[in-house]
This record gives C-alpha cells, structure tokens and sequence, in this order.
C-alpha cells in the first residue's frame, strides 16, 4: 500500500466533510479497531527487513497527522463531541465519582457573612445566652417594663423561673458586653431569637439575628452610616442605594431604620417591596445615654452606634424565598441549593 | 393612624404632591405605608412609632408637615372646616367630681348640654370620619370622634338622664363583684385592677377605654354629659392587656395625652355639639390639675455636629426646634430650649439632637469610616471548623426549633425534665428542648416523606436542661442523624452503601481524630441494645442511639433504620488538642504482610487486633484490610484479611527479621481465636 496514496486520500475525503457523523466515519474507517491504519501497522511484521524501519516511522506519522488532521476538523465543524465509548477507556458521559459534601444552611450562610465582613472591619464576633434576664432583655435597654414600646417586643417567659426570659432580640447581649469590658468596644453578635407571633409565611416563634455595638471616643453617626454602607454593599452588591429613616427604639437616640433600594425592581416599585421601592433590612442609632449610664460608662465621655437586623429577612431577599418557614423545614431539596 | 391630604390642609398650606408629602413624612420618621387617592381626597395610612402620641392627630401631623416644607402652622378655630367655636360660661360648683387616686386619673372635666336633638353629621365630617375607617353614628357621637383624630383628645358623651348624679362623677377602681356591659355589646368582668367612671349606683364607663351600653347617646338622648379627662397610661394600657380590649381612646391614653390641651379640645367639643344639636352649653365643672411645670433642656450646637459628625449652625438648630414647636432662646452656640406640653418625649439632650437630624436630614449626613481599635483575637472557632469536618463527611446542617412540644419526649422515652414556657401560643412552643434528637427525627420524617433516601443530617445549636432548680443549664450539642443509604456509581457498577452504625462510628472516628482528640471509643450501654456510649478515654460525651420501631412510628418513620448521635460539644471542645507537631517520615522502608483467615462471627476483631498488636516491635501497625461475610463461608462465620506493617528505624528490615514474628502472629490467631486460615 502506498503511504503518500493513502494521505492524499485522507486528506480529500477530509476537505468534503461537512458534519460530525461523517468525521467519526472517517476517524472509524481509518482509526477504527480494523481500521486501515490498523490493517497498515498489522502488516509491518510482513514488510521486509530492510524497509520495515522506514515503513513504521511512515505509519506512524501518518496516524499523528491523522490526529491532527481530525482534531483540526474537529474544531472546525465547531463542535466538540466526547470520544465514543468503544474506542475511548472512560466514557465521559458518565457521572463522575466524587464525595458528595454536605451544604450548609442558608441562614448559616448569611451570619457566616455578614459577620465575616463585620470581623475584617475590626469588629469582634460573641456569642449569647438565649435564656435572659428582665433586666439584660429590657430595663437595661431602657426598654420599661410598662411602656406601649414593649408592644414591639412581646417575649416567652419561662415557667418556675422568676424573671428569666428568651430574649426577643440579641441587644441583650450590649448589656453583656459593656458589663464585662470597657471601651473601646465594636462586636458582632448573631444568634436564635423567640418571640410568641402567629406563625405565617413571614412570622415565626424563632428567628435569628445579628447585632453590632461600637462603643469608643468621638464615635458619631456618621460612621455608623460609614460602616453599614461597607456592609450593604458587600452584601448586595456595589449598586444598591441606601436610606435612613427615623424611627424609634428605646436604646438608642437618634433612631434609625435603613432600607435598601429594591434588588427584584431596582427601585421601581414591585410586590417584594410593597411597591415602595424600597426595603427595610435593619435598625440601628447611636447608644441611648441611659443605656451607658446602666452599664457604668460614661456618657460624656463615649458615644456609640448599634444596629441589628434579622438574619431570615436578608436570606429572604437575598435568595428569593418567599417563606420563612423554609428555613426550619430542612427540606433536602430545600437545602442542597446553597 | 389616618390622616387625609384635605384635612391636613385645614391647619397647613401644602404645596407638595400627596406622593412628595409622603415621600417627606416618611423620611421625617412618619412612615406613611399607604397613600390611597378616594373622591377627592387623599388618606395617608401613617405608622406612628410609640414615643410620638403627639403625632396621633391631624393637627400633630400637620404640625410636622409645616415643619419639614417650612410652612406656618395656622392655629386657632377658625381654620378648621368646624368654624368657630362659642364660650363656656365658668366652672360651677352645683355637681360634683370625685376621684379617688389622683395618680389614677390625674385631671377629670366635664361639660353638660341641655335640651339638644340628635341629629346626623353635616355631610364633610361624616365624610372624613368615613375616610379614617369610623362609622358615622349622629352628630354628638361624631364630634367626639372628630375631634379625637383631630385633637389627638379621647372623649365620651354620656346620656345624662341615663345617670344617678346625687353624688357627681366618681372615678374610682371597680369592685370584685361589679360587671359592665361595654358599647360593643359585651359584658364585662370588673375588678379592683380597673378603673371605672361611676354615678352613685353603677359603673357607668372604663377609664380612658370604653363606655358602658347603657349610658350610650342615642337618637333619644335630650341632655349630654361630656367627659374629657387624663388617665394613667400605665394603668390604661394594664386595663386594655386585661380586658383584650382595643379602642382608639386606650390606644392614645396608655401613649400619653397632652394635659395642657385637654381644657381647650372639651370647650371646642362641647360648643361645637351644642351648635350642631341646638343644645345649650349649661354646667362645667374639673378637678384635678392641670398644670404641667416647664421644663428646659440644654443643647449644645457643637455637640450636635460631634453626634452626627455635620456642621450646623446654632441658628439652624434654633429655626428647626422652632418649627417643630419648641421655644428656643440663645446665647452663642447654646440653646435653652423650653419643651412643649405635647412633647413629654423629649427629656434629653439627645432627644432634641434627634428632632434636628431628622429634620436637617439623616441623607445629608456624610458617611466616614470609625478608627477601630484591635481587638483581642478571638480563639480560634471550632465550631466552624467542626462544620467543614461535617460538610465534608457529606452532613447537611440544619436547623431546628428550640421550642417543642412535651409529647416529643414521650414519644421518644425521653425521661428528662425540661424548662417551661409560661406563654406558649400552642402546644408546640411548650418546652425548650432537654434533647436535639426530636428536631432531627422531623427532618428525617419529611424528608422521607418527600422520597429522599439518602439523609445525612447534623445541627449545632443549644439545649436546656432544668435540673438546677435555681438557674435553667444551656448546652451546646451537635446532633447528627442518619436514615437511608448512598448510591456510589462507581466503574465497577452501582454500589449500595446503606447507612448503619458503622457510618455514625466514622463520622465521630473522623470528627475526634480532626479534634485531635485521642481515645475514642464507643461502647453499648449495658442496659439497653438501641444505646452507645460515646467515649475519650474514660470520658463520656455523647450516646448514640437506635431508636426502636414504635418510637420511630410516633414520629412517623416507618419501616426505617434511623441512626443518631448528640454529643456535648463544651466537653468535646474542651478535649480538642489543636496544636499540631511535625513528626517527619519513616526513614526505612516497611514491610507488609497480609494473613487472610476465617473466624467464628461472634469474635469481636477489636480482641485480635489488640492480642496482635501486643507482640510489639517491629511490628508498627495492624489493621483490618478486607472484610467478607457470604457465600464460600460457612453460616456463622466470617473471612477477614488483616494486614501487618513491620518497620524499623535503625535499619532496612529483611524477609528473616519479619517471617518469625509473623509465623508467631499465625499462631496466635490459629491457637487462641481459632481462626482457620485461608
């Protein structure tokens, strides 16, 4: 057989090739197991002694120039297309074998996160009890025990146990925090919450939140926008526009709520936002003074910012969930989404 | 709270869209969620935060909205659609008013109008009562209302010929015995915790909360007596949490109502029903004080720039104080500023800081960015990293409620005493877990239920226990549940890996040893088959569990193999040995021999490892390497294949220095475990 004669036939019949079945066709009729470079390469033996040498290396080439060639084609016709199975030793098409890991849970997702952008700016990351007293959960807010305030933080009381509470919110943990240390002071603290609301796709006994306390000299709101600007942004993106709006809560004077433009309208106004364009993610001010005079720090001397915000609501936004529930229903298919 | 865009306009001129209004009340702290355009007029539904009882009225918004647009406020009478209102003659003396705790009921007045006829409302009030949700009833009842959404003001008319006023108004606590029917039909239990308004037979209202049926106006009634008075908020807000009981009077007493206006809105009310029923204004009469000291607060501009981190002048400040109905004086940057009646609210000098950052703007605060101090490093978090050794071990983490029902623990036999809630809405909020193990079964039950077959669950979160009498004990545990198998498709085919006590001892084996912590073991209970202890050393940190069949119905898991572990992470931390030390490589070469045999099944393999491992040099390590139990071995009986690593580290071992000890390891097994060789 001549080599040159066998090339030149190849690379015609290449030039008329127009789809990847007629490629694989080819690549068979000459790569194949009974292939015509395989009926060349199984007539070495019988070439003589003096030739054989030449005749290999000539084979040879012509199976990597046939490689090349196909692999040329190949890229040509623009598609790729995995190596049949009976010619390749793995089939790609196969799923491939891996330990499956585990998923963490999207709320764990959210703290790990948020509190994660809050310990790069120096803040530190605690952890509380979920058993209160009266005094961290409320009068050591300011919060008085009889006051339409407290409306907004209806609590569990534990039974047999006088005074001793599930905190409605993490700002208990303020109060722990100045009790133990002295300013300079800036951490983050998430963690469960309960409070007796009628469950429904947005309430739930228990949620999660995540609070921040910065306590130092010359601390001023300005830095407390400061801070949840570097906050917002990393969470939902460069773009995001943030407001204030004034608001009351007992332990900090000013008050503030702070939303965010609407990520699903970008401000226009959709169902998500209530057509507001707008979207309440947290609370925060500056540390009330009774607050401080509680924890016997001075109030002339330091000033302060908290905020807090629920971890299930940011979740909500962030991902498109449109029910709390989700989140404690620990649903397989529910979970290995994140 | 309700307030529309025409009535707001009766106290301010607005040159704003009802849109641009909304926009600048909301931003102003007023939160207007709704802004609703109906037959020319547009009603605002604004959420009013429970410091400001001062905005629970139209003439507070528009106060507010005169404030933020820059506008005057118009004051007196004759700006409002009601028109101008009469004089009352003096107060009399013929009736009396008895108030037994002035604490309780700290001013009380009324106003009598004789002979008058019910009629209904002139048509625009009715209209805006209409438009702030309340019916319109007659012309008595309406002014009331009209005035309360106007003035911020509760009061009550009673039918005067309907009460027994030998002995006057008598505002005192009811009686154990005592009942009253209330306007919505309802009978009501009294009790010395309430405050009623009484004649000298019978209860006749609630303070501050809601009138008796009665003694209601009706198109009958000739002669009016008109309450206007101030009660305890606290004691107001006790009364309505008893009695379930919400009413827009409560709603504004228990916020607080302003004192020093309360004389002026009864003679406003009071003439205004006498010239729309054609009645007479007749005997007036009060008790209790009305007079409310001045007070003044301090406020330093220069502080105001170093809270909000701005530069404001003092005549900025003074201009917004002003507006907002503070009386203002100053010398340089500081301001005496004297609070209004209406603003209890304001105690503080950051109180006022708050009035003018709301008013300057909280948009046109620049950001900066705090110098934060370095803290101390926390250590490092384990728990974090205990959840990458789980997500690795292909766990999925989830989290469940603290809060569950007591009949969970029966159905597990769970004999512990858990804490209480004194409050639970229902059943399932009763108890805070003494267990994680409930919460992970539900997730194994739905997600059975749902049709997955591989569940591989842990959490990390707190249980409770309330064996100390005086302080309830909260522990952080890890729980972990498995139900189900794997489906590894391999390139030897499908292997099903069906989860069993094995997989729970790896996940412990390959959590303790990432811990660094040594001895782990885990042993059964003796007194019960469905329970493991879980060890280091002589240690216990957790248990593993097998719940039987029936507990695992109760759950709703049937036909199932549940396994389960809870361990107490303060102890597991408390061992974990973090600190790593570099041992470098074996130096010689190892020798391995591999002895394959066949052993009764009921040979517990930990005995041969250990009887193996004690022949000691240079034997360094033995461990099982194949495992079979099936058809070419007889029943009861199983193949394993162990395999020996020798190695010295002085010298490059030869076949001679291992084949006598192995041929001693043969013996042992032949000779004390009776192992047949294969």
């Amino acid at each position: 057989m001549d080599i040159n004669l066998i090339s030149a036939q190849i690379k015609e019949e290449l030039d008329k090739i127009v789809s990847c079945d007629q490629l694989e066709a080819l690549r068979l009729k000459y790569l194949g197991r009974k292939g015509v470079i395989a009926e060349l390469t199984g007539s070495i033996p019988a070439v003589n002694p003096q030739e054989r040498g030449a005749f290999g290396k000539a084979v040879n080439a012509l199976k990597q120039q046939l490689f090349v060639s196909l692999e040329e084609k190949q890229r040509s016709l623009g598609v790729s297309k995995a190596p049949a199975p009976e010619s390749a030793e793995t089939d790609l098409g196969m799923p491939g074998i891996a330990q499956e890991l585990g998923h963490k849970h999207p709320i764990t997702g959210i703290i790990d996160q948020v509190c994660g952008i809050f310990s790069q700016m120096g803040f530190k990351v605690l952890e509380g009890p979920e058993i209160e007293t009266e005094h961290n959960n409320f009068t050591g807010l300011n919060i008085p025990l009889e006051h339409p305030s407290r409306d907004a933080f209806d609590t569990f009381y534990l039974k047999d146990y006088e005074k001793l509470l599930l905190r409605s919110h993490t700002s208990p943990m303020q109060v722990r925090a100045m009790a133990k240390s002295k300013p300079p002071l800036a951490i983050v603290v998430p963690g469960r919450v309960y409070r007796p609301d009628a469950v429904d796709a947005s309430h739930l006994f228990m949620f999660h939140q995540i609070e921040g306390l910065m306590v130092d000299q010359g601390v001023k709101f300005s830095d407390l926008k400061g801070v949840l600007e570097v906050f917002v942004k990393a969470v939902f993106g460069k773009d995001v526009a943030m407001r204030f709006r004034p608001h009351f809560f007992p332990f900090t004077e000013p008050s503030v709520e702070v939303d965010i433009s609407c990520i699903i309208c970008k401000g226009k106004g959709c169902s998500v936002c209530g057509r507001k364009g707008w979207l309440e993610i947290l609370g925060a001010g500056l540390v009330h003074p009774n607050v401080f005079q509680q924890a016997g720090y001075d109030a002339k001397k330091f000033s302060g910012f908290a905020f807090g915000m629920g971890v299930e609501r940011i979740a909500m936004l962030k991902y498109g969930i449109n029910d709390i529930r989700l989140f404690f229903e620990n649903d397989l298919r529910f979970l290995k989404q994140f | 709270m309700i307030v529309t865009y025409n009535w707001l306009q009766d106290f301010v001129d607005i040159r704003l869209s009802p849109e641009q209004l909304a926009d600048k009340l909301t931003l102003a702290g007023l939160e207007v969620v709704s802004c609703k355009h109906i037959g020319g007029d547009v009603v605002f539904e604004i959420e009013i935060t429970s410091n400001r009882p001062d905005w629970l009225s139209v003439y507070g918004v528009a106060r507010e909205v005169a404030a933020i647009t820059g506008e005057k406020l118009k004051l007196g009478d004759r700006c409002s659609v009601l028109g101008t209102r009469a004089k009352h003659p003096a107060p009399s003396t013929k009736n009396l008013i008895t108030i037994q705790d002035k604490k309780d009921c700290p001013y009380y007045s009324y106003r009598i109008i004789r002979n008058l006829q019910i009629k209904p409302s002139a048509a625009d009030i009715a209209r805006r009562l209409e438009l702030a949700n309340l019916r319109s009833v007659n012309c008595v009842v309406d002014l009331t209302n009209y005035l309360l959404f106007e003035t911020g003001q509760p009061m009550h008319a009673f039918d005067l010929d309907k009460l027994s006023l030998e002995q006057g108004i008598i505002v005192r606590r009811a009686t154990q015995k005592e009942k009253l029917v209330t306007i919505d039909g309802i009978e009501r239990q009294l009790n010395p915790d309430i405050l009623v308004i009484a004649d000298n037979l019978k209860p006749l209202a609630i303070a501050g909360v809601m009138g008796g049926k009665d003694t209601e106006v009706t198109s009958a009634t000739k002669n009016i007596l008109l309450e206007t008075a101030v009660f305890d908020s606290i004691l107001v807000r006790r009364m309505r949490q008893k009695l379930a009981l919400q009413s827009e009077a409560a709603y504004r007493f228990e916020r607080g109502v302003d004192l020093a206006a309360t004389p002026r809105v009864s003679l406003e009310c009071a003439s205004l029903i006498a010239k729309c029923s054609n009645g007479k204004l007749a005997e007036f009469k009060e008790s209790g004080s009305k007079k409310i000291a001045d007070r003044y607060v301090t406020l330093e501009t220069d502080l105001v720039n170093r809270a909000l981190g701005i530069q404001i002048t003092a005549k900025e400040c003074k201009s917004i104080l002003t507006a907002l109905g503070f009386t203002v004086k100053n010398k340089s940057a500081s301001l005496q500023v004297k609070i209004p009646s209406f603003r209890q609210d304001v105690k503080k000098e950051v109180d006022l800081i708050e009035e003018v950052a709301r008013i300057y703007g909280f948009d046109r605060i620049l950001s900066s960015l705090p110098k934060i101090s370095p803290q101390q490093a926390s250590v490092l978090d384990l728990t974090a990293y205990l959840k990458e050794i789980l997500f690795a071990l292909g766990l999925n983490e989830t989290i469940t409620y603290s809060l569950i029902d007591k009949a969970s623990l029966t159905k597990l036999k769970i004999n512990l005493t858990p804490v209480e809630i004194r409050n639970p809405l229902s059943k399932e909020q009763e108890i805070l877990r003494p267990t994680i193990l409930t919460g992970l079964l539900n997730c194994v039950a739905h997600n059975l239920n749902q049709k997955q077959n591989q569940i591989s669950l842990f959490e990390i979160a707190k249980i409770f226990h309330a064996d100390d009498r005086a302080n309830p004990v909260e522990q952080p545990v890890l729980g972990i549940a498995l139900c189900g198998e794997r489906t590894l498709l391999l390139d030897q085919g499908v292997v099903k890996d069906v989860f069993g006590l094995l997989h729970m001892k790896g996940i412990l084996e390959t959590v303790f040893s990432r811990l660094g912590i040594k001895g782990f073991a885990i042993t059964p209970l003796t007194v019960s088959k469905d329970e493991f202890i879980i060890q280091a050393g002589a240690q216990e940190l957790g248990r593993v569990f097998l719940p039987a069949d029936a507990q695992l119905d109760a759950f709703e898991i049937k036909n199932k193999k549940v396994f389960l572990a809870q361990l107490d992470l303060t102890k597991l931390f408390s061992l974990a040995q973090m600190e790593k030390k570099f041992l470098p490589a074996a130096k010689y070469p190892q020798i391995t021999r591999d002895m394959s045999f066949i052993v009764k099944d009921d040979l517990a393999v930990s005995r041969i490892l250990e009887a193996i491992s004690a022949l000691g040099q240079p034997l360094e390590n033995v461990k099982i390497v194949d495992y079979y139990r099936g058809k070419q071995i007889p029943k009861g009986f199983r193949a394993l294949t162990i395999s020996c690593i020798y190695r010295s580290n002085q010298r490059t071992l030869t076949e001679e220095d291992v084949s006598s000890i192995q041929e001693k390891a043969v013996r042992l097994l032949v000779d004390s475990f009776g192992v047949k060789m294969r």
